[in-house]
């Protein structure tokens, strides 16, 4: 049976809320988010500020982005390093392929990437016979899952400690007996250290692309970024064209707000920056140095007026620990690399507004999301806008225009409208008193289906009105 | 390892058939004109002013779940340093080949292996048997209780690979925020004469696992910095 998008996106949301396990795990994991999150707005003297600056600096770079990725280029080349610029997903993982098997490399450590995620880089190599070790523990995790990323900054949040020792036994050893956290990480720290140790190519991502320096920037606390940049002997970032910032000062405000948006930390573990292979005269570090510039649909959005904005996230997953969407349908229901507000506006940009427009829906347009970006992206209005501009792209159901259109004439005719709410709430009051609330004859099924019905009003606003509110 | 030059030349550019067609694609994008909003408010202080940056950094080093001991002199930082190693399993330790800490070493005379850094062999950077290494850093910094390093403080591993890092700094490294480290770190041209360079605030740590913290991810689960006050 083949399900588009949005039915399958409908299913397995009914599904996830009802999932009573599902729910306490993320509802506890968003909880300590919360909690963590607040302390660390607060260590910030004028979060208001920080993100207006953080804004300014994403908006200058963005508008300019042609020239900071050019200067970006230059300076690494100068220091003996390599830019590809990928059209899409095919050019970007065709580049790393064949360099990795011209380079005769056999296994690869990854740090945590959303973009290798996009453009499914990881099994492209192991198609060519490369052995590819997530390293980031949550990511780990969902790897030995066989499953995506279920949040674009915690991998793994949807999985209590017992699930993930019982995926440890079965996968890696039969022998583990604790489900305490440290002790699997533990666990996972002994395997992936060989792998690290084996790896000839180690590949990041970048958290941003600092113009005037020449340097990525990778925020990681485990540090599993850090070794996959420092042991194996070719090192391939792949990142978004959209990751650069203009100086290397602009991270003396950005790294302290994505730490706090990210996961409350008033600054993340590790803050590495790398502008290109093992210079003269240094003790270690990769002796190539690749860097992937993806574009994959980003160039597009910049010709968009209302959206350009949406390229100015950092990828902090605020938006999506407080959607209270997210928080009860999951990551894996969006079945897309970016889950939550973030993702709902933009992928239907990358992917294609006709398969994903109901995404624009999964939002009770609340506008958490948009109070939360730290770069103060008004994610509820791209919503609304990508609604629009599905509507207007012709995108909707023929039903649904027929009946929007009826609504209209009788919106026009104050008669015909009080008639059609007379006419609702009696044949309503019918089909209630039958019991039939939630059954398939019953207009109101969609909602009625789990609830109890609202009680239906005795008589209509306009009544209402005329009785007791206009006297005043 | 010896060196190799691995200055690019031409022939060995990469070849990169879509680079103009993204590039043109992201100019007559920017032709559309976006509107810009209003300014930013002037004299915003974001963050809160550090005051005492000694005192600062120590609080922050509690926060990052790393250990800062203040020593008065190099007899004293000595001393410290041979307990931090007398503390660790057996097993060799990685230092950084400097005169400071050369020095140092000696006067701590640990009973154990020293690998002092080397960039002319494999065996001058630090590997999988090193239980601890001995860097020096660039700069402190007290806002978030950081250390700088560069590739020049014993490479890209030292501050990552074995279970404990321990640094060697005076208070004179002392810088009060972020945004004073890295505009000296431009105007150092540090990231011009070393190919890595990383703030590094306290311990490896995950919480992937139901949020709960884990200090000691893939990284070092000990960062101790031995911050001496005078020289």
């Amino acid at each position: 049976m083949s399900q588009t998008a949005a039915q399958r996106f409908l299913h397995d949301a009914a599904v996830k809320s009802a999932d009573l396990m599902h729910r306490e795990i993320i509802q506890r994991g968003m909880d300590s988010y919360d909690v963590a999150h607040l302390k660390g707005r607060a260590r910030i003297k004028d979060w208001e500020a920080a993100r207006e600056k953080c804004q300014a600096i994403k908006r200058e770079a963005i508008n300019h982005l042609d020239r900071y990725l050019l200067q970006f280029e230059e300076k690494v080349i100068a220091r003996g390093g390599h830019v590809f610029w990928a059209a899409n997903s095919e050019e970007a993982c065709t580049y790393v392929k064949n360099l990795a098997t011209r380079l005769g490399v056999r296994t690869v450590v990854k740090s945590k990437s959303m973009v290798t995620e996009e453009i499914q880089l990881s099994p492209v190599l192991e198609k060519a016979g490369i052995k590819v070790w997530e390293t980031d523990l949550g990511e780990f995790i969902v790897q030995l899952r066989e499953e995506p990323p279920y949040h674009i900054v915690t991998p793994a949040m949807h999985l209590n400690r017992g699930q993930i020792a019982k995926l440890f036994r079965e996968k890696l050893d039969p022998a583990i007996d604790s489900d305490d956290p440290a002790y699997l990480m533990a666990a996972a720290r002994r395997i992936l250290r060989q792998a690290f140790f084996a790896a000839e190519m180690g590949i990041s991502g970048a958290n941003f692309l600092v113009a005037d320096a020449g340097v990525i920037a990778i925020s990681t606390n485990e540090g599993n970024g850090r070794l996959c940049t420092s042991i194996p002997r070719i090192h391939v970032v792949v990142t978004g064209i959209e990751k650069v910032i203009p100086r290397l000062e602009d991270l003396a405000v950005l790294w302290p707000v994505l730490a706090t948006s990210g996961t409350g930390q008033g600054i993340t573990t590790y803050g590495t920056l790398i502008g290109g292979p093992r210079r003269p005269g240094e003790v270690d570090g990769a002796e190539e140095f690749h860097v992937v510039l993806v574009d994959n649909g980003r160039s597009q959005l910049l010709a968009d007026a209302e959206q350009r904005e949406v390229l100015h996230c950092i990828r902090c997953g605020a938006c999506l620990n407080i959607c209270p969407v997210f928080r009860h349908v999951g990551g894996h229901t969006y079945g897309t690399t970016y889950p939550g507000p973030i993702g709902s506006v933009l992928t239907p940009h990358l992917n294609g507004i006709q398969e994903f427009k109901h995404l624009s829906y999964a939002s009770s347009l609340c506008g958490a999301c948009t109070s939360v970006c730290p770069v103060k992206i008004d994610l509820a209005h791209h919503l609304l806008q990508n609604r629009r501009n599905a509507t207007e792209a012709g995108a909707t159901k023929s039903s649904e225009r027929l009946i929007f259109r009826a609504w209209r004439y009788a919106m026009l005719r104050p008669r015909m409208y009080a008639l059609g709410g007379w006419l609702v709430r009696k044949v309503l009051r019918i089909i209630y008193g039958l019991g039939l609330a939630g059954s398939i004859l019953d207009p109101m099924r969609v909602w009625n289906r789990y609830r109890s019905p609202v009680p239906l009003p005795s008589e209509s606003f306009r009544a209402r009105w005329r009785k007791d509110l206009a006297a005043n | 390892m010896p060196q190799t030059n691995k200055v690019q030349t031409k022939e060995a550019q990469t070849e990169n058939p879509s680079r103009d067609r993204i590039l043109e694609r992201i100019r007559a994008g920017l032709r559309t004109v976006v509107p810009e909003p209003a300014a930013m408010r002037s004299g915003q202080v974001i963050f809160e002013p550090i005051v005492n940056p000694l005192e600062r950094f120590q609080q922050e080093c509690v926060g990052n779940l790393m250990e800062c001991a203040l020593t008065a002199d190099s007899a004293a930082s000595a001393r410290q340093l041979s307990k931090v190693l007398q503390s660790l399993p057996e097993g060799e330790t990685f230092v950084q080949d400097d005169p400071a800490l050369r020095r140092l070493i000696e006067q701590a005379a640990p009973a154990r292996a020293i690998r002092w850094s080397s960039p002319s062999s494999s065996e001058g950077a630090p590997g999988e048997a090193s239980q601890a290494t001995v860097t020096l850093a660039e700069a402190l910094i007290a806002q978030t209780g950081s250390i700088l390093v560069t590739a020049a403080c014993g490479g890209r591993g030292a501050s990552v690979i074995a279970p404990c890092h321990i640094v060697y700094a005076t208070v004179v490294q002392l810088v009060p925020d972020l945004a004073t480290a890295l505009s000296r770190v431009s105007q150092e041209r540090k990231l011009d004469s070393n190919s890595f360079a990383c703030v590094i605030s306290g311990s490896s740590r995950t919480a992937d696992i139901e949020k709960i913290l884990v200090q000691g991810a893939h990284g070092p689960r000990r960062l101790v910095v031995i911050l001496q006050t005078a020289t």
